[in-house]
């Protein structure tokens, strides 16, 4: 079946995986039968239980394991003979540089979150080797392939940007369960278990209210001497009743919304306190447990409680944290995978809604949303793995004519449920790959170096930490161990007209901008222009090149059926992952952007979305 | 039953409970265990259905080892049926494992009743004339076929079912049906409730919009002889008629209420699918009726004692600007 020629490029291929879970064991399998020796296997997890079902490499007793190791050693069982060297290490450590992936005739990915898949993208650009890039989502998948200089880059299309919420609406104004899921752990999860030095808008919630009602000045720590059930007891009366009663006064933020319920324990668990004691005497001890819904009796994590079990489940596990985890209190990070962790953030999520007049959920599904679990099955994974080892072969015999985008739909689209589509050119103003310089116009007599970095090279470029160089002349860069007298250089000569820098700027210099951490660069040819319309052109420079300027949701993966980006769905996090709308929104405010879109633009989208597939998947099919 | 949840809840947040236990439930035939159905049973086993039997009359033989990773080198020589048996109950202890070291042709033959205590069979590289014999027999005994073919890389599959029935459906795009055009009486008391010209502008711009309508409606059917809008003209006149209690421009329910002034004069009609379902003749249940065929018979009873002709009401309504406790109420 296979020409010779796909034979011996097979027998030779040195491979690169990165990724050794749902899709890495299929695509380890099925590069091993396919003939493949020599391969390379990164991961830096270890096995979970939740990974049985899909990750068939992998047993019970190997949970905790470094999943690239076992992967190996159950693969050398059935074909000893291949060469399989796993790495038990995150890929974006510095050990996987450029010569690393020099070594390897192509890169198959088999990752979940975008950063990762950024960074090796970077690298596959730097090293010129092809990346073959896929993700799955429940029925969903796709691979796609790149090639430095033939096709797009893995960044040439913007990917959407997490999803973010204002921090208003997580700490006051919640009309959705993921608004309180949010505050449940990164505000009550955190400021309970985790860092106490973290600023939480908690602490300052609780100050208002703590101050009205004359308290003590520390209502969320535990006292000396006091009893960790007791504690708990405070702490639900303070986030979920004084503190509410605080917002109340604000009475602006009330006129257009429905007004939260405060909540005491008093009113929902009268006799909380006798419980408590009663469930210790009865053996149920919480040094011993390790589940609140357990000791409570609640067995089905798809049902949902009732307002007072949410409120046994709180005080519970709280308990139970202390008892158990008391060393690690003040390090806690929110893990789903954390029995108790799941059950707080759960109880303390309902809670709220509660209060919020918003519908409460199971365990099952807020541990979903808390988590950012996407759902997997074994099936979609094979597909892919096994697209992914179609598309490997064609690079390694250049046939890069045949090389396709390939989409893995639910149902059928006009009666195909695998649609292949031709790669696309590289997009010739890819900050990443561009190969063409871009063009700046700018007075070079009236314009600062300042204006540039601020405007172009920082808010249009999304450069971060910019190195800006004439030759081998730096004019300006950032850093923490820069020498005393380089940063006053640098701060001198942002003040300068471009003409005056110590390497004037005049027409037809090029200037080049490199970002050392995303191992971004480019070259910037300058051209001199006196005259700027004020209102047409305000910056008084024009950059030129057509480039995706704003990475909206808007602009997404233009796949039928919506958006595959592997497992990387939802980032629900107020304020920690700086997005480029982060960015971008720093200019204008406090807060980060709603990026939250109505079901209208939803809609417009995915006709959009299917219109163009379509058109693609007829260039192609027109081929055949 | 925390581990089960566990070990499969990346794939409980797809089907839900109901789709794992009738995975759970079913027991699956494998008709030769080549690298085609020995695939397809990983991926089944993984999941976890209930039991599955193998049915193979080879031996591991040294072109095996090449392709299908549910033989070893240790098995050459041995009943391939037993090697991938016991490899993929390694996958997921839960689940039942037997093999038949017999071909499956063979076995048609002799034993055709054998079939019939599987919920599906996989018939994966079988020639097309023990195939058709096969599905007549599946057909028979109420078993589902599956047939699996693959050449290098092309491949086939094939479903042969009977009668798939569907009961918990999740449709993609909900139907609502709001019963605008012949509102029941709790919800009559309930709109007659509202004065949708009331002066208070909070008050006015958090009317549901499907009251709105109900009542625009029945103003219509006051003036017009009891009937519904009909026509261009009319349907203008009614929406006219809506527009004229906006009082200011950004009341968002107005909005929903002018997008969904249709629903008024075309509510959701019994299709004619629907009708060929109910006058199936399966409605006449009996003892071994299936679960979908006594719901849809329970249904003809309804409409044809309870509810005048009309379907019963889902109980959805869409998403409407306004204050909750109204919404709360409304469903």
């Amino acid at each position: 079946m296979a020409s010779a020629e796909e034979l011996a490029a097979i027998k030779k291929a040195k491979i690169l995986m990165v990724g050794a879970g749902g899709i890495g064991c299929e695509l380890l399998k099925t590069l091993v039968l396919t003939g493949f020796r020599d391969i390379h296997l990164i991961d830096m997890d270890t096995i979970e239980v939740s990974n049985l079902n899909r990750q068939f490499l992998f047993r019970k007793h190997h949970v905790g394991q470094s999943k690239a190791k076992v992967a190996r050693e159950a693969v050398l069982k059935f074909r000893p003979d291949v060469n399989i060297v796993a790495y038990h290490a995150n890929v974006k450590s510095t050990e996987f540089n450029v010569e690393f992936f020099q070594n390897f005739h192509v890169v198959l990915n088999g990752l979940d979150n975008l950063d990762a898949r950024r960074h090796v993208n970077r690298l596959c650009l730097a090293a010129g080797v092809p990346l073959v890039e896929s993700g799955t989502t429940g029925y969903l998948g796709q691979v796609t392939v790149h090639i430095k200089g033939k096709t797009e880059c893995y960044e040439c299309q913007p990917k959407p940007a997490p999803k973010t919420y204002p921090i208003c609406t997580i700490t006051s104004t919640p009309s959705k369960p993921v608004h309180c899921v949010v505050w449940a752990k990164e505000l009550a999860f955190t400021r309970l278990f985790g860092d106490k030095n973290q600023a939480n808008d908690l602490d300052s919630q609780t100050k208002e209210a703590s101050s009205a009602s004359e308290q003590q000045v520390l209502p969320l720590e535990l006292q000396e001497g006091e009893s960790v059930a007791s504690f708990a007891f405070r702490v639900f009366d303070y986030v979920f009743g004084h503190n509410i009663e605080a917002a109340l006064k604000n009475e602006d933020a009330w006129k257009s919304r429905r007004k939260p319920v405060p909540l005491y324990l008093n009113k929902i668990l009268p006799n909380i306190a006798e419980e408590f004691k009663g469930s210790c005497e009865n053996g149920a001890r919480p040094e011993n447990s390790c589940s609140a819904m357990s000791v409570l009796g609640l067995k089905n994590p798809q049902e949902v409680w009732s307002i007072e079990d949410n409120a046994r489940v709180f005080l519970k596990s709280i308990e139970i944290l202390y008892a158990t985890k008391s060393k690690a209190i003040g390090t806690l990070v929110f893990d789903k995978d954390d029995q108790l962790a799941v059950e707080f953030v759960s109880a303390a999520a309902n809670i709220r809604s509660y209060s919020f007049g918003i519908p409460m959920l199971s365990l099952f599904d807020l541990k979903g949303i808390a988590g950012n679990i996407v759902h997997a099955i074994a099936t979609t994974n094979a597909i892919i793995a096994g697209l992914i080892v179609l598309e490997a072969i064609k690079i390694l015999t250049s046939d890069f004519n045949h090389s396709r985008m390939t989409y893995c739909l639910e149902h059928p689209s006009k009666k195909l449920l695998l649609m292949p589509v031709e790669p696309f050119e590289p997009n010739s103003s890819c900050y990443v790959c561009s190969q063409t310089p871009l063009s700046l116009e700018v007075n070079t007599s009236k314009s600062k170096l300042r204006d540039v970095v601020e405007k172009i090279v920082k808010a249009k470029l999304s450069v971060h930490s910019p190195v800006i160089m004439q030759g081998s002349n730096i004019l300006y860069e950032t850093g923490e161990d820069l020498e005393k007298d380089m940063v006053l250089l640098y701060t001198s000569n942002l003040d300068k007209f471009l003409v005056d820098l110590p390497t004037p700027i005049t027409n037809g210099t090029v200037l080049s901008v490199e970002d050392f951490q995303q191992e971004f660069s480019c070259n910037l040819h300058i051209k001199h222009r006196d005259e700027f319309d004020e209102e047409k052109e305000p910056d008084g420079m024009i950059l030129t090149g057509k480039w995706l300027t704003s990475q909206t949701p808007e602009q997404q993966l233009n796949v039928p059926g919506g958006p595959t980006e592997g497992n990387n769905v939802v980032e629900a996090v107020a304020g920690e992952t700086k997005t480029i709308n982060d960015e971008l929104q720093e200019v204008d405010g406090d807060f980060a952007e709603i990026l939250e879109v109505n079901t209208v633009a939803d809609k417009k989208r995915k006709i959009q979305d299917e219109e163009q597939a379509q058109k693609r998947m007829r260039v192609s099919l027109d081929e055949r | 039953m925390a581990q089960r949840n566990n070990k499969y809840d990346r794939q409980l947040r797809i089907w839900g409970d109901h789709g794992q236990a009738a995975l759970e439930h079913a027991s699956v035939c494998l008709l030769n265990c080549g690298p085609t159905g020995s695939e397809a049973l990983k991926n089944l086993v993984l999941g976890g259905i209930g039991s599955f039997t193998i049915v193979d009359p080879s031996r591991v033989e040294a072109a095996d080892l090449g392709n299908n990773f549910l033989v070893s080198w240790e098995n050459l020589g041995q009943s391939k049926a037993r090697s991938v048996c016991a490899l993929l109950q390694e996958l997921n202890e839960s689940v039942g494992a037997k093999f038949v070291e017999e071909s499956p042709e063979a076995l048609l033959d002799s034993n055709p009743s054998f079939f019939a205590s599987f919920t599906l069979v996989i018939a994966t590289q079988m020639p097309e004339k023990a195939l058709i014999k096969l599905d007549e027999t599946c057909r028979q005994q109420r078993v589902m076929l599956l047939v699996a073919r693959s050449y290098g890389l092309a491949g086939l599959v094939r479903i042969c079912i009977q009668e798939h029935d569907v009961i918990e459906s999740k449709p993609d795009n909900p139907v609502d049906d709001l019963r605008l055009h012949k509102p029941w009486p709790e919800l009559k008391r309930f709109v007659d409730q509202f004065d949708i010209d009331a002066k208070d502008q909070l008050e006015h711009q958090h009317i549901p919009f499907a009251i709105i309508l109900v009542k625009v409606a029945e103003e219509w059917k006051a003036a017009h002889g009891g009937r519904l809008p009909s026509g261009s003209k009319e349907r203008a006149e009614f929406k006219a008629a809506v527009r004229a209690r906006k009082q200011s421009d950004d009341e968002d329910n107005y909005k929903e209420a002018l997008a969904s002034a249709y629903k008024v004069w075309a509510p959701p009609t019994i299709s004619s699918e629907l009708h060929s379902v109910l006058d199936d003749s399966a409605v006449e249940i009996h003892s071994t009726s299936t679960d979908f065929w006594i719901l849809v018979a329970a249904l003809k009873m309804f409409m044809a004692n309870d509810a005048d002709g009309d379907l019963p009401l889902d109980g959805a309504i869409p998403d409407m600007h306004s204050y909750t406790e109204y919404v709360v109420i409304l469903f």
